[in-house]
Order: C-alpha cells, then structure tokens, then sequence
C-alpha cells in the first residue's frame, strides 16, 4: 500500500504520493493557496480531508474537501462568544472522533480553545469547560506560540476520556466526554515560572496517546520529554541517556511498539535549530530508557527545526517536514529520505494509505 | 445599487465571482451581505485589521466607516493591506 502526505505549509497545502516502496514521491499543490495551513488530515470514516487553515489577512478557519483537494468548503460557524471576552486567533488541529461518531470531528485553536463539531465540520461549538476552566485568568500565559490547543487525544475504548494539549497552559484530561477538565500535569517541569512543579501553566509541544496501549502517552514538552502510563495521572521525564536537549517539537510513534518513539531536539527555547546546527532524529526503543541517533541521510550541517505538527506516521514509517521546506521519509536500512525540498515552510505533516 | 470587487483571495471562496452587486444602505450592510463576510468580519462583527475598504477611491475610514452611508456610491472596492517582506 502506497502512502498520501498532507503537507501544510505557509503558503497552501501539498500533497505527495508514493507506492509502496516510497522511494519516488508525486508532488501536487500548493492547495488552498495562500492560505496557512497549520493542520491537516484524511479522516478516514469518510475520505474527507480537513484543513485548519489561516490567513494572514482573512482570518482562521477550517477547510473541507471530500474530493480529494480539487474544490474545498470552508466552515460557517466558527467563533468565540462575545461574552468570552475572546476572539478565535488561529485554527491548530483537527481531529476526527472515533468510528462509532462518525458525525463527530474536534478542533483545537488559539487562544487554548477547543470545539467540537457534530456534523462533519459545517458548524463548530466550542467547549464551554475548557473555554471557562476556572485556571484559564490566572496561570494560562501566552508564550511565543500563543495559548494552541494542537493536540487532541481519545481513547480508543472510550470516547469519552479525551486529553488535550495547551502551549503554556498544560495537559488536561476529560473523563467525561469534554463534560470537565482536570490538569494533568504532575512530575512537568515548568522552568520559566515561580514555582516550575505548579498543577497547571506548563508548556507540551505534541501530545501523542499510543494506539493499541491506551493508557501510555507520550509528550515533547518545552521543558523535557515524558512518558506516562496511567492515562497522564503522573509522567517520567525521559531526557538525557543520549538525547542532546530536552528541547524540541516533533513527536512519533510506531503503532506497532508502545516502547518506540522518535523525537527531533532543538538546541533551546532561544536558539531553534539542532543542537550543533544539526538536524538529528533521534530514536528510543526501550520506552525512552536510552535514545539513539537515526540521522544517516539528513544534512551535517542545518539550521532548521520540525515544528509541532510537522512529524507523522505510520504502519510502515515516521515522516517530518522542516522549516526549511524539506520533507524526509524514514526508507529502508534507517536512512532519510529527502522526498521534496524547497517547499514553503512546513508546519504540518500527516499521513494516510493510499492505493494509485 | 454599489458594485463590490473583492480580491482573488475571496474571489476563490466565492466559487470565483470577483464582484457583487448588492442593495444596501450603509457599508457595513453591503459588506455582511456577501458569501464571504465571515472572512472580512471576526466573530464580533469587527471588520478584520488587515482588510482595507475603498468606497469610490476613498477610504472607508475618512468618509463614516461602516456605519456611513452608501447612497450615490457606485463601487466598493476591498484590499488586502499590504504587509510582510
């Protein structure tokens, strides 16, 4: 089975193709031209494709195919309340619901706000609990990045226990179908505040709930990386035995190992390339006990980085777009791929099957 | 009746209609009337910072705003502001 790369970048949307053997990459785009396409994805109930798309003059929205990229519609309904005393900066991530809802898509945005829609994203209604979470006025302070919600977990055996990430605010978990929120943040450092082990205000950059262990998260923070087994309730810090900065973005996992994730380290939160100006992935196969460079084929010398939502993966392997507007696929023998260049700056990278 | 030309940008979302002809009293009631016043207003209502509106060739700013209105004007014309480098 071939694989199809949703490509978001600055300036529209690419997709790229390739058979089975992804050596050979088709390029088409960009889609939704001009528009920032901070996220986008195949939900594969439907085949409909979703774009979290944002304009520098047009503001945010979320844009739907379901003719694979040639006509889009984009949502109607989408916004804060007045009364919220916000306004809706940026439009992050989708996700579709699970199998059994199948009307049911979420949406993370900026400031920290997350919608659901429940007629395949026409209309969007934003939770009210996260909207109104009694933290929000007090701890829950912008950085560089805004307050994005960009990542948006559930578990597979319950559609109800749902985990979202906030830059600058933390990880929360719903029991409850988004009914309430509890933080989830305990054993995260937040280095750049008073009291750096407070319940809320850290900083998670990617948030990934392992598909076939549910209970086991993964999350490249601002300040470490982490590891919980107890669906977030307590998290181990994973950095150092080989990692060079605990510092980074990108996160992937291999659906068929919960012991093996991917990260790709920046040198700090000041300077946002590789530690040493290199682009290096590096690999844990041992549930983050110890981690190893996998990085024969990227370039010695890089001054990029792999923004949040610019990895991906799959059955078959792990993908990543830089800043720098490259796209590598991980081929055989653990060797990169550089599969297009020259792109405009990637800020997202999804994957799905796809058959010629 | 005000002719209003949009930009290719909204022109896109417009299934490719660069320009409308619209019945309306003041701007602000032209402008909300076109299939895409979700992109030129946020939730609000507030017409978003980067859209600037030309009424006949002169700045909607200098001649009411939106609330000003209409009567003999013959084109609206909507402009991205320039930015960026």
């Amino acid at each position: 089975m071939g694989v199809l790369a949703l490509i978001g970048t600055r300036k529209g949307l690419f997709v790229l193709r390739a058979a089975d053997g992804r050596d050979r990459w088709q390029i088409e785009g960009p889609l939704l031209d001009t528009w920032g396409v901070y996220h986008a994805v195949v939900d594969e109930r439907d085949g409909t494709w979703y774009a979290a798309a944002n304009h520098t003059t047009y503001g945010p929205t979320v844009q739907r195919s379901s003719d694979g990229g040639q006509r889009w519609r984009r949502s109607r309904q989408i916004g804060l309340r007045e009364e919220s005393g916000l306004v809706l900066n940026a439009t992050w991530h989708i996700e579709p619901g699970l199998p059994e809802d199948p009307e049911t898509l979420y949406l993370g945005g900026d400031p920290g706000v997350l919608f659901r829609s429940h007629d395949r994203g026409e209309s969007w209604q934003v939770n009210r609990a996260i909207l109104d979470h009694p933290t929000r006025a007090d701890v829950w302070i912008p950085g560089a990045g805004g307050l994005c919600c960009h990542s948006i977990q559930i578990d597979p055996r319950d559609p109800g226990r749902i985990y979202v990430g906030i830059t600058s605010a933390g990880t929360f978990r719903s029991d409850d179908a988004g009914e309430t929120w509890v933080p989830r943040n305990k054993n995260i450092v937040a280095d750049f505040r008073p009291d750096p082990y407070a319940e809320v205000g850290q900083c998670p950059h990617k948030l990934l709930l392992h598909c076939t262990q549910p209970d086991r998260l993964w999350q490249q923070n601002h300040c470490g990386v982490y590891r919980s087994d107890d669906r977030a309730d307590s998290w181990l810090r994973l950095d150092g035995n080989g990692l060079p900065s605990p510092f980074g973005w990108a996160l992937m996992l291999d659906p068929d190992d919960p012991d093996t994730a991917f990260v790709i380290p920046a040198r700090s939160m000041e300077y946002h390339y590789g530690p040493g100006g290199r682009l290096a992935v590096y690999r844990t196969t041992d549930a983050g006990a110890t981690w190893e460079s996998v990085s024969n084929g990227l370039p010695d010398q890089s001054w990029t980085v792999v923004l949040r939502e610019a990895s991906a993966f799959d059955d078959e392997s792990v993908y990543f777009g830089t800043q720098s507007g490259s796209f590598f696929v991980l081929a055989d023998g653990d060797t990169w791929l550089e599969a297009a260049r020259h792109l405009p700056t990637i800020l997202s990278v999804e994957v799905t099957s796809w058959s010629a | 009746m005000v002719r209003i030309v949009v930009p290719s940008v909204l022109a896109s979302e417009a299934e490719g209609k660069q320009s409308f002809d619209v019945e309306a009293e003041t701007l602000g009631d032209a402008l909300r009337a076109l299939p895409v016043a979700d992109l030129l207003f946020n939730e609000r209502g507030e017409l978003r910072h980067h859209v600037n509106v030309y009424v006949d060739g002169e700045d909607h700013r200098e001649r009411g705003g939106l609330v000003s209105p209409l009567e003999d004007a013959h084109e609206v014309r909507i402009v991205a502001m320039v930015s960026g480098g």
